[in-house]
């Protein structure tokens, strides 16, 4: 009886397009293309990581929504997702195009997180006069629709107490307190959001629910389990920077791995470049466009359609988002001093990380969290033992790296930041298991597929 | 309309054609001139800023007449070019003899220059400095020796002075006084360290970078640097030297101006072929990213002020498109953790204070913000008696541009800038360009100085570096000449000519030293001194010439000249006609000179007590930063402690002090016994260390004869306990005593029977909430009833603003105590006292328009007619705040984004319109969601005035607070009402944060001892350090500390008291996050 309707309709709505237009055809690469967009706007804008985790979120979840209306495969987070609910209901007489419509909510939220809006609207508008030309009463529909949920999903938004959040303090320099944080070179910026802690999670039940082990305490007493630590990271980059210096004298010898895959997993989106007067920013990647990235590449690499690509960025990037807030909560409660700090003023006043360090405490490696959650995640998605090339980072100079599956690809990321000499090995080791449990809890709590 | 706007072109075109008025500088046309030289950094060179950073530095001028005929000639270093040496033809006409003369070097990069008889042969040698090592530049520093017929034969290695290093400049001075001439080798750090690193690295010598001090042995130079205890680090960004007997001993004294993170370096000749540096002691702050450095005694007293350039720049354009100061907590870490000391980006004028510190008052004296500038030049060049400044600067790529530093990677130049030469281009094409006209200002008395920028030079875009000055046509006038970037070298002609008299002094000395440098001249005509001191390297790599001008304005004779040689004799001239050079030859039988006669004799009113009379009080002020919390507000709330008050508290009728605690910190109580102080602990008063301390009372409350203590709870800390407390003694304890509900941040309690019942009542004076800058508070009028307290008159004190202080004092001679209470953003507020009730009458005894930022009140007769007048502390002018009557200061105040924070939104006016005193970084801190999205550049908000920033709508829902007045004063009591009359500028450079009265000296009437300072705000304002205190005896007759025997300066005094113990009076200075000081007062009668 259903599907009889449903052919009718069909038939109708066939007969009503051939009369006039065609139905817009959109596709798995149009939603793939409005992400980038943002992506991009988010280097130029440079937004922290833990901010680009929002811009990322909330804009799949509408266009999540959109498609979930009605359909068969895939269930609707309302009443899954902390505070959400009241999605409009999609009336399917309507003649809504509802890959349209998960576009069109896509670009409306994206529009109010990022700044430039201009980019934005100049992208919209392109699609916009594409669409109307080809069938006007559909996209109209379809519009209408697709703003309606973005309106929602902005309302929802709106009380994740990220506002809140940009009037609290800055973090406190407290000099005089040994093992505190401290802004660290070249930029010596603020401490990047030290408040993301208090931003409402969508899954987990608060903040500290997966709070790892404490970190190991501070001291400068040689034979602490604090000092080998400091020790161990200064010792690993000795080595490190030994093998870099061989690789330049001879072409022979070649760059060290480590070296390679700190510089790959960077995903610092602000590195400050200082030449004396002269001073920049290089800008790349966040952790989270990385992961987003790798998640583009997955879908691509299995053809995946419109719904099952707007599923799998959904699912990825809510995870990125809990484990920010999750990571955050950790970090301004430990507060824990970058190696470079205590190295400088202990070991070696001349001592420089691989990589830039970035402007936040240091336990747990954030990116150890986001990558371990983020693989799990696509784990469930595209199945374990997913190999795949990971060219993400080329818009940024660097080389394609070939990973095993997701999981080999965060466990050397994880890594990554002992080698870049940015985080301790407690931080990495402790922040996988921080991902881990967060992804688990995703996986077990979110139903997203019928 | 665009009608309208081309005819008012036309019109203001016409006007300023007609306006033309004389310009004191006319530039010499090169055409006529000869003089072609263009400092051309060369493309081809395939070199530029990303590969040396101080590529845009450019070249110097030396100035000297070098053959003897009279005529001064020109010398230009070129960076990649030839040098020039152009020969003085006289009426403005020169040639260029470089070739011939063998002097246009072999260098591969020129940076500065100096002319100076450097083997004593009376004639002008030129040394030239250069930049090797790096980029692949060859060469060293040149010493032309000069051959006496215009030629010039490059002797540096012989003189063991052909370094190749990173040179900048050098100066040659006698620093051991043997007759001849050493050298001061300034050189730079060619990459800035991506970390600070500890100070300390300065240590450890560098041969590229580090500075070097060269001693003359019988013409070898020989290295003593090390020996000589000069920094040799490989921080040590140097820029600017200056040589000078800052202390007036005799001995040639070194300030080293210092880009970057590296402190500048104030070295102190010990006489003994040392140096002890000593910057941290002797200023409270300098410039940050220090360039040129010049040095003049600017107001008369005799001793050589300062002046360091940086980088600020005036149009508002720019300066909020540009880099800026430090974060607080940034610059807290690099002074605190890393040993730097407080540097702040602007331009720095450092007042001598007798040799014994530098008080700096660019600010105050109006010349802070000159933007990139290279070269400062102190010369009195409209010949008025008082010095002016030249100021050169511009740079044809300005680096620090926020949009630059922040976007320009996104642009399409996305792959690793540096790894090719055609990315290098592209990087720097989108980098905006620098070009700023030159500065001058006009000198004045009182430490002004007024921009005669658009008046006396014609405004151009030229980028000029290095400067000097020379009287190139001699009239008598100084002209100046500059180098410049890509440009022809300007030659200013002066056209003050006879409009007013001048004396030009060319010294002839003994030995090696031909040309007397070192020597001193001090002119003394119609009461009024001036000092010069004989040093031809000045600006920024360029030396001027070897000649001392001084101008007189309508006097035509002057009174006396004495001429101190480098060798510390001397010989006087009297009666000195003006209008003429001066050849003056040491005298055979010249006397030797006392220096001790340039130190004005300290009227000994104050003498440190080391011992304290064992009071060993410091105040530890908790770690917390207003600014963490509340981004916007204009200066700090919770760094006002300690309280202090003195008073018997054992019964013993000796006086006992109490000091407060910062949140968190003990409090402490000093008993009076015949030893001096010791501490006694009170246990009910230990238990309170969780409040604030703001301010105390000592006195007996409930009339039991035996004092007791009342502290009033303050402090803006977000999670701050502020209930008062009254202490009543009990035995040997001070037990806490029951009070109405009193929580607000208290500034000041003041107790007074202003009821007249006999027992002493209580008034408390509340500022802003804590963690709440804006809002107003209620005070407090506690009417004692028999021991017990109730607020009385509560609507009379509702809502009077951010009081910080008050007193009871009878202002209109009824015979009833009244009440004056000052405040910040607030008017003095007159409270008359009627029949027991107080009115507010502000309006009827003081109305004019004078809110301020006012922080005490002491009553006064400094007019000596008999009535009570009142001294104001208030914030002062040495502040990039700006506040008149016309256009007030004005404070915003609500929570306008509605998130349940308030904020308070400044702004000031500029040219006649407001603009936000923050940046967009500072604003976006807090409205990130109304800001972010409105300007996503710099450049679209720099320079947008308040209206077009906020929405007015949105401002004026909030409060609004003004302030017209900045300046420290009194209220004039005129027959019961009061005008507001300023103090001089010495008395503005800092906030007065206190007074206290009494008869310090041994005269029959009573003076006031002011001090203050205060070090609560962001980097942005700098620091308020430099007043040492100052002891008011009437309105025309105040002295500075350094005049009577006590230096506050570097101290953030809250509270000066008089102290009797053992029948002497004493001063206690109690000061916040230091130790309390104690002072005898040696002239006292008591």
């Amino acid at each position: 009886m259903k599907s009889k309707l449903y052919t009718i309709a069909a038939v109708c709505l066939l007969f009503i397009s051939c009369g006039k237009q065609e139905k817009i055809v959109v596709s798995a690469s149009d939603f793939r293309a409005a992400v980038d967009t943002v992506s991009e706007i988010m280097i130029h804008d440079i937004f922290s990581p833990p901010v680009a985790s929002r811009i990322y979120a909330y804009p799949n979840i509408a266009a999540y929504e959109v498609i979930a209306q009605n359909s068969k495969t895939y269930s609707s987070l309302q009443g899954q997702l902390n505070g959400l609910d009241s999605i409009p209901t999609l009336d399917s007489k309507a003649g809504v195009n509802q890959k349209l419509a998960a576009i069109i909510a896509h670009m409306e939220v994206s529009k109010q997180l990022i700044f430039s809006e201009d980019a934005l609207e100049k992208f919209r508008d392109s699609l916009y006069k594409k669409w109307e030309g080809e069938n006007s009463k559909e996209f109209e529909v379809s519009k209408e629709y697709g703003l309606k949920v973005a309106e929602r999903i902005k309302k929802w938004m709106g009380k994740d107490n990220y506002k809140q959040t940009r009037t609290l303090p800055k973090f406190s320099v407290f000099a005089s307190q040994p093992g505190r944080w401290q802004p660290t070179p070249p930029a010596y910026m603020d401490g990047v959001e030290p408040h993301w802690g208090e931003i409402r999670t969508m899954v987990l039940d608060s903040a500290s629910q997966f709070k790892p082990t404490a970190a190991i305490p501070f001291s400068l007493d040689k034979k602490s389990a604090y000092f080998k630590e400091v020790m161990e990271i200064y010792n690993i980059s000795l080595k490190i920077s030994e093998g870099l210096k061989k690789s330049e004298e001879s072409k022979s010898n070649p760059v060290p791995e480590e070296s390679k895959v700190a510089v790959f997993w960077d995903c610092n989106p602000y590195v400050t470049v200082s030449q004396g007067h002269m001073m920049f920013a290089k800008k790349k990647n966040t952790p989270d466009a990385h992961w987003i990235g790798i998640t583009k590449i997955a879908c691509v690499k299995t053809n995946a359609d419109f719904e099952k690509t707007v599923y799998a960025y959904t699912k990825t990037s809510i995870g990125i988002f809990e484990s920010f807030i999750s990571c955050w909560d950790e970090k301004y409660k430990s507060n824990m001093v970058r190696p470079e700090t205590v190295i400088n003023q202990n070991i070696d006043e001349n001592w420089k990380p691989l990589l830039q360090t970035p402007p936040f405490p240091e336990y747990t490696s954030g990116h150890s969290v986001v990558s371990t959650c983020s693989a799990a995640l696509l784990t469930t998605i595209f199945g374990d033992n997913f190999a795949f090339v990971d060219d993400s980072e080329i818009p940024f100079g660097l080389p394609k790296r070939n990973f095993t599956s997701f999981k080999a690809a965060a466990k050397e990321a994880a890594n990554s930041r002992m080698y870049g000499g940015i985080h301790y090995r407690a931080a990495v080791e402790n922040g996988v298991v921080q991902g881990q449990n967060i992804g688990d809890f995703i996986i077990s709590k979110l139903k997203m597929l019928k | 309309m665009n009608k309208f706007y081309s005819l008012g072109i036309v019109a203001l075109l016409m006007l300023s054609c007609s306006e033309k008025q004389d310009r004191l500088f006319e530039k010499l046309d090169s055409a006529t001139s000869n003089i072609t030289f263009k400092n051309e950094l060369l493309e081809s060179k395939n070199i530029s800023i990303l590969d040396y950073l101080y590529y845009y530095n450019g070249g110097g001028v030396a100035l000297g007449d070098i053959n003897k005929d009279g005529l001064v000639d020109i010398y230009f270093t070129s960076n990649q070019g030839k040098n020039k040496l152009y020969l003085n033809k006289g009426n403005n006409k020169y040639e260029d003899i470089s070739k011939k003369a063998g002097v246009e070097s072999e260098s591969d990069w020129n940076t500065g220059t100096v002319m100076a008889d450097v083997n004593g042969d009376g004639y002008l040698d030129i040394y030239v400095c250069a930049v090797v090592g790096i980029n692949g530049f060859e060469g060293h520093n040149e010493l032309f020796i000069n051959n006496k017929n215009n030629t010039f034969t490059e002797s540096a290695a012989e003189y063991g002075l052909d370094l190749d290093n990173y040179s900048t400049s050098v100066a040659f001075f006698d620093y051991d006084l043997d007759g001849d001439l050493d050298m001061y080798l300034l050189n730079h750090a060619v990459h800035s360290e991506l970390s600070f690193g500890n100070a300390n690295i300065r240590n450890n010598r560098n041969y590229e970078c580090g500075d070097k001090l060269f001693r003359n042995d019988n013409g070898k130079f020989v290295d003593v640097s090390a020996q000589a205890g000069i920094f040799g680090g490989a921080n040590g960004y140097g820029l600017g030297i200056a040589v000078s007997d800052f202390n007036l001993d005799g001995y040639p004294d070194i300030y080293i101006g210092n880009d970057f993170h590296e402190d500048d370096y104030y070295y102190l000749n010990n006489g003994d072929g040392t140096f002890t540096e000593s910057l941290k002691s002797y200023f409270g702050h300098t410039s940050r990213f220090s360039m040129g450095v010049d040095v003049a005694d600017i107001n008369h007293d005799g001793f050589p002020d300062i002046m360091s350039l940086d980088m600020l720049p005036e149009d508002e354009k720019v300066l909020k498109s540009s880099l800026g100061d430090d974060n607080v907590q940034m610059l807290k870490l690099r002074t605190e953790k890393y040993g730097y000391h407080n540097q702040y980006t602007r331009n720095m004028l450092q007042i001598n204070q007798g040799g014994k510190h530098f008080t700096e008052t660019a600010l105050l004296s109006g010349v802070a913000a000159t933007d990139w500038s290279w070269s400062a030049l102190f010369a009195d060049y409209n010949q008025d008696g008082e010095q002016d400044i030249f100021v050169c600067n511009g740079i044809p790529k300005r680096p620090n541009d926020l949009d630059y530093v922040k976007y320009f990677s996104n642009e399409q130049v996305k792959r690793k800038i540096g790894s090719t030469k055609l990315l290098d281009k592209e990087a720097l094409k989108k980098m905006p360009a620098g070009n700023v006209t030159n500065f001058v200002f006009e000198g004045s008395s009182d430490l002004q100085f007024v921009n005669k920028s658009d008046q006396w030079i014609e405004n151009d875009s030229i980028i000029s570096n290095g400067s000097g000055y020379a009287d190139l046509d001699n009239d008598g006038d100084l002209d100046v000449v500059t180098n410049n970037i890509n440009d022809i070298a300007s030659v200013y002609i002066n056209q003050t000519n006879n409009k007013s008299h001048y004396l030009k002094v060319k010294l002839q000395f003994t030995g090696k030293n031909t040309y007397g440098i070192g020597a001193k001249v001090i002119s003394y005509s119609k009461g009024k001194k001036q000092f010069k001191e004989l040093q031809t390297t000045r600006g920024f790599q360029s030396s001027s010439e070897p000649m001392l001008h001084f101008g007189y304005g309508k006097i035509a004779v002057i009174d006396s000249l004495v001429v101190i040689w480098p060798d510390k004799t001397y010989q006087t001239l009297k009666n000195v006609k003006c209008d003429q050079t001066l050849a003056i030859k040491a005298n055979a039988n010249r006397k030797a000179f006392d220096y001790q006669k340039l130190h004005p004799t300290v009227i000994p009113v104050f003498k440190k007590v080391e011992t304290g009379l064992g009071i060993d009080f410091t105040h530890q002020e908790n770690d917390y930063i207003d600014f963490v919390y509340q981004k916007l507000i204009p200066y700090g709330r919770s760094d006002r402690g300690p309280a202090a008050a003195i008073g018997d508290l054992n019964g013993d009728g000796k006086e006992d002090i109490f000091f407060g605690g910062s949140k968190g910190k003990k409090a402490a109580i000093y008993i009076q016994n015949t030893n001096g102080f010791s501490e006694k602990g009170y246990s009910e008063i230990e238990k309170d260390s969780i409040f604030e301390d703001a301010s105390a009372v000592i006195g007996d409350f409930n009339n039991d004869k035996i004092n007791d203590l009342f502290v009033a709870s303050g402090g803006g800390e977000n999670a701050s306990n502020l209930q008062d407390r009254l202490y009543v003694a009990k035995g040997n304890q001070l037990i806490n005593s029951v009070l109405p509900d009193l929580s607000q941040n208290a500034s000041v309690v003041k107790a007074f029977d202003y009821d007249k019942d006999g027992d002493l009542d209580l008034f408390i004076g509340n500022n802003s909430l804590n963690n709440r800058f804006g809002s107003t508070s209620d005070c407090y009028l506690l009417k004692n009833n028999k021991g017990v307290f109730a607020l009385a008159e509560a609507k009379t004190f509702e809502g009077i603003g951010m009081v910080t202080d008050a007193v009871f004092s009878d202002f209109n001679k009824d015979g009833k105590v009244d009440l004056i209470v000052v405040g910040e953003w607030m008017k003095p507020t007159f409270f008359a006292n009627k029949k027991g009730k107080f009115v507010n009458v502000t309006e009827t005894v003081f109305p004019e328009k004078s809110n301020g930022l006012y922080q005490s009140i002491i009553p006064f007769d400094i007019d000596n007619d008999g009535d009570q007048d009142y001294l104001v502390g208030n914030w002062g002018m040495n502040s990039k705040f700006k506040a008149s009557q016309e256009f007030p200061m004005k404070m915003y105040y609500d929570d306008f984004d509605k998130n349940g924070t308030y904020e308070t939104i400044l702004a000031k006016e500029k040219n006649g319109k407001y603009y936000t005193i923050l940046g967009l970084d500072e604003l976006v801190e807090e409205f990130s969601g109304l800001l972010k999205k409105k300007f996503n550049s710099y450049k679209s908000f720099a320079g947008k005035p308040l209206e077009e920033v906020f929405d007015m709508k949105m401002l004026e829902q909030g409060k609004l607070y003004e302030v017209h007045n900045l300046k420290s004063g009194y209220l004039r009591n005129d027959n019961g009402k009061f005008a507001f009359v300023s103090f001089a500028n010495k008395m503005q450079v800092s906030p007065i944060t206190s007074f206290v009265k009494s008869n310090f000296d041994s005269d029959s009437k009573e003076e006031v001892f002011a001090a203050g300072n205060y070090f609560g705000v962001t980097p942005y304002h700098s620091r308020f350090d430099g007043f040492s205190g100052a002891l008011i005896k009437d309105e025309k007759t105040i002295f500075l500390g350094s005049q009577i025997g006590i230096d506050l300066t570097q101290k953030a005094v809250r509270h000066v008291d008089v102290i009797r113990f053992n029948g002497k009076k004493y001063l206690l200075v109690t000061i916040n996050n230091k130790k309390a000081e104690v002072y005898e007062l040696p002239m006292s009668s008591n």
